[in-house]
């Protein structure tokens, strides 16, 4: 309501509600009569001083609810925030464990890594300092400035960040010479991880590479400094939490304007714990060296306990190369080998295993009572099945002859009899008791686990039922089934055991009792001991009679037993330089074990494209045989050398 | 209106009186958690103030007025020499004097803005409301310092004296729809007009706004001032971290610690117990100083109290509110609390003339 001169009227009344308003007009009204005119004006700047008030007061409210969500509330946030304000920690890389071979030789150790690191806190001019250090460096400004933010946002800014590593002594010279002109650069000497033997072994050991932005997110890697090597396969991957160690820091406290105020006592890295492997070096390195240039994998273990003893594929590559100075062009060229040197052939090839299949046959059907060791057949050659034509290898066949015969000169057509009669099911059964078709569960990152068809299989991968004309193939070890060169020692070696199933491992010890590893008792397969007599006589006849196709492996020694494959290869896989129509040489298998009566020693080769077994692959597994003999059996003193690692296995 | 002695004052308003002298006492604990020399200069400013206080409440408030226009007029003339050969520290010129004794008149001005509006307003001509005429020369008054301010520069200082002029002319009545229509043209007009001050503003300046919408954007950068400030009084808890243990201000993570951020160092060493109890104190005054309106039956009296403390309530609760990140960075001190000797004398200055008119016009 309004008055005649715009007044607010309504005022009057309104502010008697208020206390202490009431008496202050009503004094007004009462002892100052010729005042009037502040009384007109009157009750509005009160009303109105009162209204401020509320105002302000409220104001007091909010600044009170805000103080206690500051300051308690939100309590834990700053106190951690005003921590970091002073605290500096800064993260001391830790050494990483050595590897070593059963007999103590170092396989990788580490060497020292130059590397150059900018702290964001402390650069003045990062364009500047990028451009002399590009000259210094010899690489352009904007790669460094690349290799800057990507780590700029995951580390404090007080946390030196590396920009290029390995550099050359020459490189550390240059930069040196400038540093007074490049405040917040370091140069840092990190541990480098150094492969000793270069390319021996260098799929089972792995190599490390640098922390990545994503491994930074682990959260066991979380507090690792930048630059850290981290494993990413092979033993290196296995067991990099003992390898790795515990990082260190340097604490300090520091002003705002970063200056130390303090230093506080560092917590000094702890050097990983070394790992001892199974592996014995010498027969790695005969070994590969029995390969040469040849694609292809070797496996020695020992069948009694499942160590291995040599792990070879080739061709290999150097990991120095790569957990140093990676190019993109070093690891591209490496992922585009058309011979795929990064592959672990021993543990990732699928292949054919062929002939030496024929033990599992055997074993089949010596269990079913299809085959009688004492019963004569007659081989000729051919074998009809629903109007196709199986030929032996042999043209016009073996004549008549025992299983001991069939094994020695791997008689097909008397496996294709014993296949027909068994049926699939059978067959591949008795190959999973052998540990096909499965992981064998060695130490190692991405072991393949190859093939095993059977019916059911078949059926859920082709759609299709099972024809009987594959049983023939499947019985000789074609076909479908792949396998690992590791799987068929691992077979082997139940062969070698009389039914003893073991875990292929790489791990011995460590010289810390942080990792317990599972006890590792090979385990008994459904099979009488006493069955395995005729097939292991095969398989003595294969290396020591004349005509056994296994030959070539025979030493006067040493007596050796064992199995030839010749796989034919039905997949696309094309040998480097070659096309299409070149007719593809079958992959060479040779799998034995030794001694003959006493086995120590299971050896398994694979020459990809390699041609016959005996004479291709025979040669390389007998040259591990030998270093075998030489290294263990020759003089009776050396000796115990084994009993007394299995002692230091039950680490 | 007979001269009041001292004793009486102490004896009538000893609660008013412990209160600022709390508020004295806990300013120079934060200076001396900084720096003794802070504290020891502070003290000395602080004696003055303590003298400057007791005369002021000893003339009355009446015969003070009669020096409104001349101590204006003063002040406006330093505010010029400061603008000609002023100190100049930090990329401001502000301060003014000889030797140690350095004065800020920009401070003063605040004070003298008051006087002046009061005797602007208080003169009763029997009309009612507003005429455009005492409008215009009030906004003349706070606009003439306050550019000169701006100027120096100094945003915060500038902005109190728009302060002053609002509340004295939202208290003196100026027509709800005139007032509300104002609001909404301001409110419709503000994108524009935040243009046009935009573009004036000093980079730094603009810096501080940009930061106080997204703080912790940029942490070691712009946003340095208010995430560092929320850091201090968060790690305070409820009870603080003590002289000892407050590392934001030993170890000087807080820029502004001893003048702007004085809150934040007191709220991080004391804790949201100490933080209330200064909030407390500082309400006390508001009370006291608005109850003084309201009982004073004179209008000069009214709006003197009303006007001072309004000043000390507005910079209390916007510097507050900026150390806890409720608003942007402005540099207004908080009363008592903040280093500087003319804003500690100016705010003794005006509790004085609050008590001034209790006391004159109660007896």
């Amino acid at each position: 309501m309004r008055g005649p001169k715009g007044e607010d009227v309504l005022e009057y009344t309104r502010v008697r509600g208020i206390p202490g308003l009431r008496s202050a007009s009503g004094l007004n009204q009462r002892f100052i009569p010729g005042s009037s005119s502040f009384f007109r004006m009157g009750s509005t700047p009160r009303r109105r001083l009162i209204a401020l008030l509320l105002l302000l007061s409220a104001g007091f409210l909010v600044l009170l609810v805000r103080l206690f969500d500051v300051q308690i509330e939100q309590h834990a946030k700053y106190t951690k925030l005003a921590q970091g304000n002073i605290l500096r920690i800064i993260p001391l890389p830790p050494l990483r464990g050595a590897i070593l071979d059963r007999n103590g030789l170092v396989l990788v150790g580490n060497g020292t890594n130059f590397v150059v690191s900018m702290i964001p806190d402390e650069v003045i001019d990062k364009r500047k300092t990028f451009s002399i250090l590009g000259q210094d460096l010899a690489l352009p400004p904007s790669a460094l400035e690349e290799a800057f933010d990507r780590m700029r946002d995951v580390l404090p800014s007080y946390i030196p960040i590396p920009l290029m590593a390995h550099m050359s002594t020459a490189e550390v010279g240059r930069v040196s010479m400038d540093i007074y002109r490049l405040p917040g650069i370091v140069i840092q000497t990190i541990p480098q991880r150094t492969y000793i033997q270069g390319p021996m072994a260098a799929h089972l050991l792995g190599y490390v590479g640098s922390l990545t932005v994503g491994d930074m997110k682990k959260s066991y890697a979380r507090h690792l400094p930048p630059g850290t090597g981290i494993g990413k396969t092979g033993v290196e991957k296995t067991f990099d939490d003992i390898l790795q160690g515990e990082p260190g820091e340097s604490r300090k406290l520091v002003d705002s304007q970063g200056s130390v105020i303090r230093k506080l006592s560092p917590r000094y890295p702890t050097q990983g714990h070394s790992i001892r492997l199974t592996l014995d070096f010498r027969l790695q390195k005969v070994a590969e060296d029995a390969l040469g240039d040849r694609r292809g994998a070797v496996v020695a273990l020992d069948p009694n306990n499942g160590e291995i003893l040599a792990l070879a594929s080739h061709p290999s590559f150097d990991p120095n190369l790569i957990s140093s100075a990676l190019t993109a062009k070093t690891w591209h060229d490496l992922l585009n080998n058309p011979d795929h040197p990064l592959t672990d052939r021993a543990i990732q090839g699928l292949y054919p295993p062929g002939s030496v299949f024929k033990v599992v046959t055997t074993m089949a059907g010596l269990k079913a009572g299809v085959i009688d060791p004492a019963k004569p057949f007659k081989c000729n050659g051919i074998v009809f099945l629903g109007g196709w034509a199986f030929h032996d290898w042999k043209k016009g066949g073996h004549g008549t002859l025992h299983l001991r015969r069939a094994i020695m000169q791997s008689c097909d057509i008397y496996f294709y009899r014993a296949g027909m009669a068994l049926g699939p099911d059978k067959i591949a059964e008795m190959a999973r008791y052998f540990g096909l078709g499965m992981k064998s569960g060695i130490d190692l990152p991405s072991e393949m686990s190859g093939t095993v068809p059977d019916r059911d299989w078949k059926m859920k991968r082709m759609h299709q039922p099972w024809y009987p004309g594959e049983t023939l193939p499947f019985a000789i070890g074609q076909g479908y089934l792949t396998v690992t060169p590791l799987q068929m020692a691992r077979l082997m070696g139940v062969v070698a055991t009389r039914g003893f199933l073991s875990t292929p491992h790489l791990f011995l010890s460590t010289d810390h009792t942080v990792r317990f590893q599972k006890e590792r008792i090979p385990q008994k397969i459904p099979v009488e001991p006493a069955s395995f007599s005729p097939l292991r006589e095969g398989l003595w006849a294969v290396v020591n009679e004349p005509h056994g196709t296994g030959h070539p492996v025979r030493m006067k020694e040493m007596e050796i037993a064992g199995k030839t494959g010749t796989a034919q290869v039905i997949s696309n896989r094309i040998p480097a330089g070659g096309t299409a129509h070149v007719k593809i040489r079958p992959d060479s298998w040779f799998v034995g074990f030794a001694p003959f009566r006493n086995p120590k020693i299971v050896v398994s080769v694979l020459v990809e494209n390699g041609g016959d077994g005996g004479d291709v692959a025979g040669p390389v597994a007998r040259a591990v045989f030998r270093e075998f003999y030489q290294d263990y059996l020759s003089h009776p003193e050396s000796q115990p050398d084994l009993a007394a690692n299995k002692k230091e296995q039950r680490f | 209106m007979n001269k009041i002695p001292v004793s009486y004052v102490l004896r009538s308003y000893p609660y008013f009186l412990l209160d600022i002298l709390g508020l004295i006492l806990a300013g120079i604990l934060v200076q001396m958690s900084i720096d003794w020399h802070l504290a020891l200069r502070q003290g000395i400013w602080a004696l003055a103030g303590v003298g400057m206080f007791f005369i002021l409440v000893n003339v009355p408030y009446k015969t003070i007025l009669k020096q409104s226009l001349p101590f204006y007029g003063f002040l406006l003339v330093l505010l010029i020499l400061v603008k000609v050969a002023g100190h100049q520290s930090h990329g401001a010129r502000r301060w003014i004097g000889y030797g140690p004794v350095m004065i800020q008149p920009s401070e003063f001005m605040k004070l003298a803005l008051v006087l002046a509006l009061v005797w602007v307003f208080g003169k009763m001509d029997g009309k009612e409301g507003l005429s455009f005429g005492k409008v215009l020369l009030a906004t003349s008054m706070a606009a003439l310092p306050g550019i000169l301010i701006a100027k120096q520069p100094d945003l915060g200082t500038a902005i109190g004296l728009f302060f002053c002029l609002g509340v004295f002319l939202f208290l003196r009545g100026i027509r709800s729809r005139t007032f509300f229509t104002a609001l909404w043209v301001s409110v419709i007009l503000l994108p524009i007009g935040w243009q046009v001050v935009w573009n004036h503003l000093q980079g730094f300046q603009k810096d501080r706004i940009r930061t106080f919408l997204n703080p912790e954007s940029d942490p070691s950068g712009l946003g340095y001032h208010t995430l560092q400030s929320m850091v201090a009084v968060g790690s305070g808890g409820w009870f603080g971290q003590g002289l000892k243990g407050a590392t934001q201000v030993r170890f000087r993570f807080l820029p502004g610690a001893h003048t702007d951020f004085a809150f934040a160092v007191f709220s991080e060493e004391w804790g949201l117990v100490g933080a209330a109890a200064l909030l407390l104190a500082n309400a006390y005054i508001l009370w006291f100083g608005y109850k003084t309106a309201v009982l004073c039956r004179e209008s000069r009296g009214f709006l003197l109290a009303a006007g001072l403390t309004s000043l000390f309530g507005i910079s209390f609760l916007v510097n507050a509110s900026m150390v806890v990140g409720i608003l942007p960075v402005v540099g207004i001190p908080m009363p008592l609390l903040s280093y500087g000797g003319s804003a500690l004398l100016v705010s003794m200055m005006g509790l004085a003339l609050i008590l001034n008119v209790r006391t004159h016009e109660e007896t």
